[in-house]
């Protein structure tokens, strides 16, 4: 394959291949390398890679979805956008898992926040993990990179929601200090509505950055496209096999191969570890899939005397991270606006009239959301030709969890909230400060019992030294097949207790270095 | 997993995922709905099986309406009557139509077993009780030590609730505006320059 030089980025928009363009029942492509996945991970790797004039063939199993075609409504974004169209979750069932599956990936729809890794986890994988070419000195420059090509900043005073004003008052009155968000917006619509996909392109996902440059640098995009096997022989990686299915019918519409001496797996902690495991490659430690943490978040919806309408403004505004390393607490606090949709499941007020009078004061109600930083005690596979996630929260992170609950809900009766709902199956509030600790210290980690989401999956391809303990090596590079990369958030050795997406964004550009390096 | 076969608790898993399930046919639904005009809903609602109906079975039908009326009694509210929204519709269309046919038939089985549930206590199937007995079992299911008893008791509750809020009139009383950027004329900043 010849690489095309656009070298003009488009005002707007994606030159890229979909099922509706593909004509032929098989195409084989050649190139220097190909790319599985089109998110956080692929897109830089895409864009680094043709900036140094390799030869690069993305492939992305979700379908393109322009941004004028967003609807800022979730239930439908979530259809279009999403991974099993919202609907992925554990094996019980009690743990939503939610994931981008379209060309951009999960980008499309995070909420932007932003943070550097903490020194203390970089530490931890060198010290645990043999990671110590991931030094913050070495990473530094890195998250630099990306802060400044995604337009990372501080939101401005006025990129805030009515809900974090409040919470912002009730912290100030406790004395805890908030963190202000960083996020990867340009000029922010302040719309709420980052969950469905950004309409005005203020958002950077790699829609409207990474994607379009390395197109620009003669990236070929395929939409469309699902990766379902990586191919290898005598150890050294060899390309990939591929179905165009069109996203209407379901159906195959062609078979695709790539042959490529450098493969780069991008499709994230759930699918890169089942690619892997059907290739049956790359898996002498055992571990592949395995070690799957997700950060579990509650939210806590707090009502008050006085319409708050908090559904539009920052999608997150401020945190509270005074309790997020492990030995302080293990425990993140986020605020997020929410619609009516998602509020109608969040809690549950009774049935009947209880029900019917909490929703109709939707608009005196916000929430809070307590997100920790869990242990790796999940795993990612196949059963019976499904996937299967696998994951319980493990007992000491729930006592995590109930102590992030207290702190949040002392915060929102700080703020000034006069009842506070808890996502429990069964009716349960909070009716005063004085009840936080008996309410909360009832709660018995049981199956079935909460209503949790996980936005941030990881950890199932970990990075590491040593073979026998971790699949992908320190740069990148899985230690049983040459030329094969990991880029996404498997590689994580632990959870990291914050977003993780920058560390994804600078782990990718390191390792994107690391590819184009000269080989020994 | 004491008296539920598998298909049932894998059905009640993929409820549990259904959260933000598919809701594109949530359009159509409303849409083939509305062009029945609100009466017309409210009376189709009456019928064994309304018009727009296809997956769920009568008996079905007669369980999830009933939970309808129980979770959501509209009256004397300023939500919009539960009569005056395509919700069996929305359900039937969006969610069950969309269920891998393994799981719709663990679903089946799963509403059946929840329908069965007061007998012991109550001496009557669910669709067979008054108002408040109804709302109660659905509060002790929700509360009860046997996990797929909550996992009931939520996840048919949050499918209802799902087929009724996921209808944009639906959030007219509670004074949410939906979609902005159109309305606020937020012009696209299109894609970022290429880095230096
Ligand atoms: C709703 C939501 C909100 C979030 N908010 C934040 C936030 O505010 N801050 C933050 O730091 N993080 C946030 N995150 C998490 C963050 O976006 C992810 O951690 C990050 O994008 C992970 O990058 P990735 O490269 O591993 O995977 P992704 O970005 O998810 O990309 C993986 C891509 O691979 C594709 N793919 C999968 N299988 C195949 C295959 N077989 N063949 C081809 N393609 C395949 C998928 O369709 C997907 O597009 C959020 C995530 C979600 C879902």
């Amino acid at each position: 394959m010849t690489q095309k030089m656009i070298a003009q980025v488009p005002r707007h928009g994606l030159k890229l291949t979909q099922a509706a363009d593909v004509k032929q029942p098989s195409i084989h492509l050649a190139a220097d390398a190909v790319i599985v996945g089109s998110g956080a991970g692929g897109a830089i790797a895409a864009y680094e890679l043709a900036a140094k004039g390799k030869t690069v063939v993305v492939l992305e199993a979700g379908p393109y979805v322009p941004s004028e075609k967003f609807t800022e409504m979730l239930a439908i974004a979530m259809g279009t956008l999403y991974q099993d169209h919202g609907g992925q979750s554990n094996t019980e069932g009690d743990i939503s898992i939610l994931q981008g599956a379209c060309v951009g990936g999960s980008t499309v729809v995070n909420a932007a926040l932003c943070f550097r890794t903490p020194d203390y986890y970089l530490q931890q994988w060198a010290q645990e993990f043999g990671l110590t070419n991931l030094t913050p000195e070495v990473m530094a420059p890195y998250f630099d990179k990306v802060e400044a090509n995604l337009h990372i900043r501080q939101n401005a005073p006025h990129e805030t929601s009515p809900g974090a004003e409040l919470i912002n008052a009730g912290l100030k009155k406790l004395g805890i200090p908030p963190g202000i968000a960083k996020r990867n917006i340009k000029e922010c619509g302040l719309t709420g509505f980052c969950f469905a996909g950004c309409v005005s392109d203020r958002k950077q996902s790699m829609l409207v950055t990474y994607l379009p440059w390395a197109v620009a640098k003669g990236a070929q995009l395929f939409a469309d496209t699902r990766v379902t096997k990586v191919l290898a022989d005598e150890g050294n990686a060899r390309g990939v096999e591929a179905e165009v299915v069109d996203p209407a019918t379901g159906r195959k519409k062609a078979d695709l191969r790539i042959d490529a001496p450098i493969v780069v797996l991008a499709a994230g902690p759930v699918q890169t570890p089942l690619l892997l495991l059907k290739s049956g490659l790359a898996n002498s430690s055992g571990q592949v899939g395995k070690n799957f943490a997700c950060h579990p978040t509650m939210s806590l919806t707090a009502e008050f005397d006085k319409p708050v309408d908090d559904f539009h403004g920052a999608t997150h505004s401020l945190y509270v991270d005074k309790y997020t390393l492990p030995e302080e607490g293990g425990y993140l606090l986020l605020n997020a606006v929410q619609d009516p949709v998602e509020a109608s499941f969040q809690v549950e007020p009774g049935t009947g009239k209880p029900y019917v009078s909490y929703m109709s004061r939707y608009r005196n109600t916000i929430r809070l959301i307590t997100l920790i930083h869990d242990k790796n005690v999940g795993e990612v596979g196949w059963t019976d030709g499904a996937k299967a996630i696998r994951y319980t929260v493990d007992d000491a992170d729930f006592e995590s969890m109930k102590a992030g609950l207290k702190t949040n809900a002392r915060v929102l009766f700080a703020a000034g909230a006069k009842r506070i709902h808890l996502p429990t199956s069964h009716a349960l509030a909070i009716e005063g400060p004085a009840e936080i600790h008996r309410v909360i210290d009832g709660l018995r980690n049981e199956p079935s019992r909460y209503r949790y989401t996980s936005f941030h999956p990881q950890g199932t391809c970990r990075m590491g030294a040593d073979p026998a303990r971790t699949v992908v090596n320190p740069k990148g590079e899985t230690h049983d097949v040459r030329r094969l990369y990991v880029v996404d958030a498997s590689l994580l050795p632990t959870s990291i207790g914050y977003n993780p997406s920058e560390t994804v964004y600078a782990l990718a550009h390191y390792i994107a270095d690391q590819i184009n390096a000269p080989q020994a | 997993m004491s008296d539920l076969n598998r298909k049932v608790h894998e059905a009640l898993a993929q409820i549990g995922r259904m959260t933000r399930r598919d809701f594109i046919r949530f359009g159509a639904a409303v849409t083939s709905a509305a062009t029945l005009g609100s009466l017309g809903v409210a009376n189709a609602a009456l019928a064994a099986l309304p018009e727009g109906v296809h997956v769920m079975t009568e008996s079905e039908h007669a369980v999830f309406a009933r939970l309808l009326a129980v979770m959501l009694p509209t009256e004397g509210s300023r939500l919009v009557p539960t009569t005056q929204v395509p919700v069996m519709q929305t359900l039937d269309a969006a969610l069950l139509a969309t269920m891998p046919p393994h799981l719709l038939e663990g679903l089946k089985g799963g509403v059946k077993y929840f329908d069965e549930g007061p007998i012991p206590r109550y001496g009557k199937r669910f669709t067979e009780l008054d108002d408040a007995a109804a709302a109660r079992f659905c509060d002790e299911w929700a509360n009860a030590p046997e996990a797929p008893h909550r996992a009931l008791a939520m996840g048919l509750k949050k499918l209802v609730g799902l087929a009724y809020w996921a209808n944009p009139p639906t959030w007219v009383p509670l004074g949410y505006d939906g979609p902005v950027t159109r309305k606020w004329g937020l012009k696209s900043l299109g894609n970022a320059p290429m880095p230096k």
